[in-house]
């Protein structure tokens, strides 16, 4: 009864609420990222120290010695940098603000080979060392240490994994695997990391009568698996449970586009800035458990929320279909594409087909008098989206719209000098796919735009 | 700003490595040794004495993960003594399996009076380089 009354006395306000957007996000706080990266960095020092001061001389000299020192260093460092990987991943906010969800991903996948190699490279030279101190062949040794070194054989099963996971994630394989299938093969990384836990501990030259290494290793893994129950699990759920979106309107914007209008509670409580994106899942037959990144195509407006959709793939095409009532689960907002990264007076915002999607938000954390010059291109005006809705939030902030169309072949950016005269003054916006991207991050680059004035949202298409 | 992210994570990486080194340097070495300083003592037999106890160290045998020596001490005919006059593993697991099995094996091979003695569960490489240690000594002294 209590909520009724609530409700019942905001609903005069509520006429004035929609009509202002929710609360941006929080901006991005630099020092965040140094800070963790220096926390980062003075745990790789501290553990590669601690396999080398772990290993004695005599030890080092003894038959199979060298091998085995190697072995556990590379070990130490490889399970170090898998942690490095999960803690990139858990998209803890304040970190993720300053690097945006790409940047983060980008990191991930930059960092990605070397835990692995290095623990392949730390249960090859093991079995070879072991081999050799124990005098027996090294295929004889694999044997052995499988089977009557604690913990080695669950090690050897996540090694596998991890290592079946890795080749799969290789660019060229990954392109032939359906996006679901693959995270759903990415998830067992958690398993695998789970699995060679234990052998770390229990035989690791660092660990092994060494109380205190052995309790701060198992409390960073702890906390840094605490952060991805935190971050990737607990709150998507809390923000799912209290705004409570529900479709409302599906409809055509274009041909293969589509704008899904839902409604929730509390929306003006759900920061969130322009630019930004949230992994979106509609809970309804067949589709409830994948999760998709989509831009918010406006700003929140309480109660409602927008997001517009290109259909490129069976999930995507599907999502025309999409029932009003579905109920929708979200994570995020996630993206470091925000009007808080400018450092300019004026902007410059290009966008590229669906992209305008994120375009047309961050336009409206642009003051007023802001001057933007805003870029759509697209290869037909049928799929020039949203550009009504563009043209007036310019019209609003005294800028200029500029529409790109035509064929790729016949429509570069050649003429954006032109058309921007002042671009090195401007803080330069880019949102669309891949290819678009960097295409113009390489006109930009030519036409001599510091690169930190740049800022881009990548769409996978 | 990537730059200077990973100059931070590079700075931070020297310091956590310095750190660590600056801090095992000032902490006594603590390694558990638990081999007694090399033996000097004879390795043929020792010559008959006053006293009828006699010491004598095993050959150094390489059990798999390490290499171990035993000492042992007789009293005429009777084991009275024996311990580990040289122990070295490959890596710090073997070393604490060795560590918890030897003084089981030392028991044993006291209350047995010989060599042949069961292995510790667990320890069979180090139960068995033990073994022959101990029965190396024994032949030196003629037992």
């Amino acid at each position: 009864m209590g909520m009724v009354t609530t409700q019942e006395r905001k609903r005069p306000a509520g006429a004035q609420l929609r009509q202002r957007p929710s609360r941006p996000s929080p901006p991005p706080r630099p020092w965040v990222l140094q800070w963790a990266a220096g926390a980062v960095g003075l745990g790789f020092g501290a553990t590669v120290a601690l396999g080398i001061t772990a290993e004695s001389w005599s030890q080092f000299k003894s038959t199979g010695g060298v091998a085995i020192f190697f072995g556990s260093l590379t070990g130490l460092a490889g399970t170090y940098l898998a942690l490095v990987m999960v803690l990139l991943v858990s998209r803890v906010p304040a970190v993720e603000r300053v690097l945006g969800q790409d940047g983060l991903l980008r990191w991930h996948r930059t960092l990605a080979p070397w835990p692995i190699s290095l623990l392949v490279a730390h249960a090859i030279l093991l079995t070879i060392g072991y081999g050799q101190a124990a005098r027996t062949g090294t295929m004889h040794e694999i044997g052995v240490l499988v089977n009557t070194f604690p913990d080695v054989l669950t090690a050897t099963i996540g090694l596998a994994i991890m290592l079946t996971i890795g080749v799969v994630s290789i660019g060229a394989i990954r392109r032939r695997i359906p996006r679901e299938r693959w995270w759903a093969m990415h998830l067992c990384m958690y398993l695998a990391l789970a699995l060679s836990f234990a052998h770390v501990i229990a035989l690791g030259p660092s660990f092994v009568g060494h109380p205190l290494t052995q309790l701060v290793w198992t409390l960073l893994w702890l906390a840094t698996a605490g952060l991805v129950l935190v971050y990737r699990i607990g709150l998507p759920i809390w923000r799912t449970l209290r705004h409570r979106l529900v479709v409302v309107d599906v409809r055509q914007e274009a041909p293969g586009v589509t704008t899904i209008v839902c409604q929730g509670r509390a929306l003006d409580r759900l920061a969130v800035s322009g630019g930004q994106f949230f992994e979106w899942r509609f809970l309804t037959r067949g589709m409830w458990w994948q999760a998709h990144p989509f831009s918010l195509s406006a700003r929140p407006r309480p109660p409602h929320l927008r997001l517009t959709v290109k259909a490129v793939g069976d999930f995507t095409t599907a999502l025309a279909n999409l029932k009003v009532g579905t109920r929708v689960a979200i994570e995020g907002p996630y993206g470091a594409f925000t009007s808080h990264v400018r450092d300019r007076k004026h902007s410059l915002l290009i966008a590229g087909g669906i992209g305008v999607t994120a375009v047309r938000s961050l336009l409206e954390d642009l003051p007023r008098g802001a001057d933007p010059i805003v870029i759509l291109r697209a290869s037909s005006h049928e799929d020039l989206i949203l550009s009504g809705e563009v043209a007036e939030l310019v019209r609003q902030r005294r800028g200029k719209l500029h529409e790109f169309v035509g064929p790729r072949s016949q429509v570069g950016f050649d003429r954006l000098l032109a058309v921007v005269p002042d671009v090195r003054q401007r803080d330069v916006f880019v949102a669309g796919s891949d290819e678009f991207v960097h295409h113009v991050l390489r006109v930009l680059a030519r036409l001599g735009v510091q690169k930190g004035s740049v800022h881009f949202e990548v769409y996978a298409l | 700003m990537p730059v200077k992210t990973s100059h931070s994570i590079l700075a931070a990486s020297s310091l956590g490595f310095a750190a660590v080194l600056a801090l095992h340097a000032t902490a006594t070495p603590s390694r558990p040794v638990l081999a007694s300083p090399p033996a000097t003592a004879p390795t043929g037999t020792t010559p008959p004495s006053s006293s009828a106890t006699r010491t004598a160290t095993g050959a150094t045998e390489q059990f798999g993960y390490g290499e171990v020596a035993v000492k042992v001490t007789v009293n005429g005919q009777q084991i009275v003594g024996v311990s580990i006059a040289t122990l070295q593993t490959a890596e710090s697991y073997s070393q604490s399996i060795a560590q918890q099995a030897l003084p089981e094996l030392t028991q044993e091979a006291l209350s047995a009076q010989s060599a042949n003695i069961q292995s510790v569960s667990g320890a069979s490489y180090t139960s068995a380089g033990f073994a022959q240690s101990l029965q190396s000594a024994l032949t030196q002294l003629g037992l």
